[in-house]
């Protein structure tokens, strides 16, 4: 193991203990949960592989399901979210930025950085709150809360990232 | 040959995708009914014990509110001793047979004491992972109370936890009655606020009131019959009209839970003894 594996495991663990015992917890006026745990997807490096990608998610997204009991539920988002991600990445980068840098404020620039984990968020959350709310479906309350999510995840997403930007 | 090697190299990554989303697919439709997913729940033996030092560590933030709440009961119950002492001592020689036939039922249903470590409340089916278990002589269909109402029903064990269905999931049907009239129902969550639930299929007939009592009907063995569950908050139709919709206040506050008792039925070990010659 490289020092750089060794990283992403600590990042791996930190961000499934986070969400498992605080932000799991968290639901601002019953409608906005911060999933901050696929942050370890979003900055997961650029020349990263495709498969490598999708067994992340797949993994992250179990672990949050053991803790959380909804088996299947949140792996089923992150890993839509891992396949969906180089493709998501190339609308927001330029073609020729080929180096092997993680996605972020610094690589990336504020305006396509923004943009980019909206974009992802809002198709996870999506796909995770319609799994959940799966029997009761109730459209008005489902659009708010993945709307309320959606921009208290990217907020989150957005100051964790700028808050490591100094040592990336 | 080459070219067909090529092209599942080239496309791996979305078979693994298709492959991964079918086995979530598998997991999120099977798990319900589905008795080995124990270890894929927060049951299991990792997640339970990271969820005991987590609830080890937030229980002491509850502490004065389970104080505040336990002066409250303690106040209740020396009243209660009180009245029923006055009651006994007028009453005496004749303090009847149902009395005492009533007491000897809930004498039989042993209490395993047990902590809550985890919890949710906004899911449309929620469940409590609590620190006791098969271990612990707990088994999958035993009543779940707290100090206030009851709370749910064992689903799942592992030898340490156990994932109680909560009152607050679809998939909770407890049957109930109202105290006075003895009409029954049951109960049933809708997925929105956590402090109601509503007591299903009351017949049309059925004297109701706001205010009046439901408690545990006893028709299974899971629960005693007369426990406290909520108080009637409304009174409605329900959508086909046949009959009424009970909207329950709940006596249990899902979001401060912390100390629970499972209760063990006295018919239990014949339940288990069926079991096993059913399916041997």
């Amino acid at each position: 193991m490289n020092e750089s594996s060794i990283k992403q495991t600590l990042w791996f663990l930190a961000l499934v203990l986070v969400q498992v015992l605080v932000f799991n917890h968290i639901h601002v006026a019953g409608y906005a949960t911060p999933f901050i745990y696929i942050y370890f997807l979003l900055m997961l490096n650029l020349d990263t592989k495709r498969n490598t990608l999708l067994l992340a998610g797949f993994l992250l997204g179990l672990v949050i399901d053991m803790f959380a009991n909804t088996p299947g539920m949140n792996a089923a988002a992150t890993t839509l979210l891992a396949f969906l991600r180089p493709w998501l990445l190339s609308l927001f980068v330029p073609r020729d930025n080929t180096d092997d840098r993680r996605p972020g404020v610094r690589s990336m620039g504020f305006g396509s950085f923004l943009g980019y984990v909206l974009t992802a968020v809002f198709v996870h959350h999506t796909v995770l709150l319609l799994l959940d709310t799966f029997s009761f479906f109730d459209w008005k309350t489902l659009v708010l809360k993945v709307l309320a999510s959606t921009a208290l995840t990217t907020f989150c997403v957005a100051v964790l990232d700028s808050t490591r930007k100094g040592k990336a | 040959m080459r070219n067909l090697l090529e092209f599942l190299m080239r496309y791996s990554h979305c078979f693994l995708f298709v492959l991964l989303e079918v086995v979530c697919c598998v997991l999120l439709f099977r798990f319900n009914n589905y008795q080995g997913s124990v270890y894929f729940s927060s049951a299991n033996r990792v997640c339970g014990t990271l969820y005991d030092i987590s609830g080890d560590i937030t229980g002491y933030f509850h502490l004065k509110a389970v104080n505040d709440t336990l002066t409250d009961r303690n106040l209740d119950l020396e009243h209660e001793v009180a009245t029923l002492r006055a009651t006994l001592a007028e009453l005496t020689a004749d303090s009847t047979m149902t009395d005492s036939m009533s007491r000897a039922a809930l004498a039989d249903y042993r209490r395993i004491k047990a902590h809550v470590v985890n919890n949710t409340l906004d899911r449309a089916d929620n469940f409590i992972t609590i620190d006791r278990g098969s271990a612990d002589g707990i088994r999958p269909e035993m009543g779940v109370v707290s100090g206030k109402g009851i709370v749910g029903i064992v689903g799942k064990t592992a030898s340490r936890h156990s994932l109680v269905i909560s009152l607050l999931n679809s998939q909770s049907n407890i049957s109930c009655k109202i105290k006075n009239s003895g009409y029954f129902g049951y109960l049933r969550w809708d997925g929105h606020d956590v402090r109601y639930t509503y007591l299903r299929d009351m017949p049309r007939h059925a004297e109701c009131h706001k205010g009046d009592t439901i408690v545990t009907s006893g028709y299974s063995s899971i629960f005693p019959e007369g426990l406290f569950v909520g108080i009637v908050e409304d009174i409605a139709d329900s959508n086909d009209g046949l009959s009424y919709l009970l909207k329950v206040r709940l006596a249990t506050d899902f979001g401060r839970l912390r100390d629970v008792r499972v209760i063990v039925s006295p018919v239990q070990a014949d339940i288990d003894s069926l079991a096993v010659t059913a399916n041997p």
